[in-house]
């Protein structure tokens, strides 16, 4: 299974692109942290290929 | 060596006290689980560590690890979300570890002599993983490890009917980056998640070799009650004498105990260890503290017989019964129905909650 992340660029949080999807826009979870952090922030492809195969994210 | 630890997972068998929790916080000994995994980690050198995070409890394993800095350690967080198995968190650590060798860790599992001796056996040019065993009397409810003389790893098996060995696998594992190549080609299993026993496999399958270490020491997965009260019995064993609060003069006190700085027992009580007393804890005339028990932070104990038993903190006990092998969660009040009308047991419990009474 190919595992999408994504860091936030302020304090290093990595996220799974699945949290990224479930949220859209999310405050980043590390406490303190006021990044705004977006599933629009992974590449093109990388939304494509999760949103093709969403269902293997879902448990 | 960067360290991952895995701190995901509902903590369902250890229902109702992971309902207001993570499981990775349950104290043993009056320490959260997972500070033994960062002091593991940091024992053996390991200071960069990521956190996995799942959907439960990621405030309060924030709250209480923070950035690290008071373990002496350097915690970047990862939140996996859905909990889509072991090697799924395994994979969210990619851009963490940044192409090097890194340590596995499971945040609910304590391992008496840490993971020093795994991450030196391993030789990331001879070896694509590291795993940790131990001899297991019952080895068909286990992973099993099929291992030759050097301890290179020939096979793994899940729950085997005709073990190959009684080398179970334990919570603790060592990877070079060919793991991450081989968990993007995996498959989710029966139970919908990637399982890091597959990772495994598919690295033998694709010709590299897996060293492994027995354990020789105790180690615990601290999932269920009955799990929290052997590892709060296994650590106790080991500990000190430390007498930093206060004992009354009739008071008496037999063993290792530890009585943190702000506790109390007063005259008339009677402890004998091994025990461990938080801070902020009385325990009053007509009480005993028996061996294996562990009291939490600001707790009142006035008259119970306890033994075996470990208190999460927060909570009176103000009962004269027996109270043996109990995990009572945090704010709990055990009272006494004594005098009350009509005679018999007064409870509020919460679900998934066990009585014997």
């Amino acid at each position: 299974m190919r595992i999408i992340t994504h860091s936030c660029p302020e304090c290093g949080t990595v996220v799974a692109a699945n949290e990224l999807e479930d949220n859209r826009v999310m405050k980043c979870p590390r406490e303190g942290c006021q990044e705004v952090l977006r599933f629009d922030d992974l590449t093109e492809e990388e939304q494509e290929f999760f949103l093709d195969n969403r269902d293997q994210y879902q448990i | 060596m960067r360290g991952v630890l895995l701190s995901g997972g509902t903590g369902s068998r250890l229902r109702p006290i992971t309902h207001t929790g993570p499981k990775q916080l349950v104290p043993v000994a009056n320490k959260p689980v997972i500070e033994y995994a960062i002091e593991d980690l940091k024992a053996a050198g390991v200071t960069e560590i990521g956190v996995v995070l799942g959907h439960k409890g990621r405030e309060e394993i924030q709250e209480l690890l923070g950035d690290g800095s008071k373990y002496g350690v350097d915690i970047t967080y990862i939140v996996q979300g859905n909990p889509l198995g072991l090697a799924h968190a395994v994979g969210c650590a990619r851009e963490f570890v940044d192409d090097s060798d890194f340590v596995v860790y499971l945040g609910d599992n304590m391992l008496r002599h840490g993971v020093s001796d795994l991450i030196e056996s391993f030789q990331s040019d001879e070896y694509g993983a590291g795993i940790a065993l131990q001899e297991v009397s019952n080895p068909e409810a286990f992973g099993v490890a099929d291992v030759d003389d050097q301890g290179t790893v020939k096979r793994l098996v899940e729950k085997p009917d005709d073990p190959p060995s009684n080398l179970a696998l334990i919570g603790m594992y060592v990877f070079s980056p060919a793991v991450f190549d081989v968990i993007e080609d995996l498959e989710p299993s029966w139970r919908g998640e990637l399982e890091i026993t597959d990772a495994i496999q598919s690295l033998l399958e694709n010709g590299y070799e897996i060293d492994s270490h027995v354990v020789t020491g105790w180690w615990k997965d601290t999932g269920k009650p009955e799990d929290i009260l052997e590892a709060n019995r296994l650590v106790l064993e080991d500990a000190e004498r430390s007498l930093r609060g206060t004992v009354e003069d009739g008071a008496e006190i037999r063993g290792k105990v530890q009585l943190a700085k702000s506790a109390t027992i007063e005259s008339g009580a009677v402890v004998r260890g091994p025990v461990s007393i938080a801070d902020d804890v009385t325990i009053e005339d007509g009480s005993y503290v028996g061996p294996y028990t562990s009291i939490g932070e600001n707790t009142r104990i006035a008259g119970p017989h306890i033994e075996n038993t470990v208190i999460v903190g927060e909570s009176e006990v103000t009962t004269n019964g027996r109270i043996i092998d109990s995990l009572i969660g945090r704010a709990a009040q055990v009272e006494s129905a004594e005098g009350m009308l009509p005679e018999g047991r007064r409870m509020v419990v919460g679900e998934n909650s066990q009585l014997h009474l």
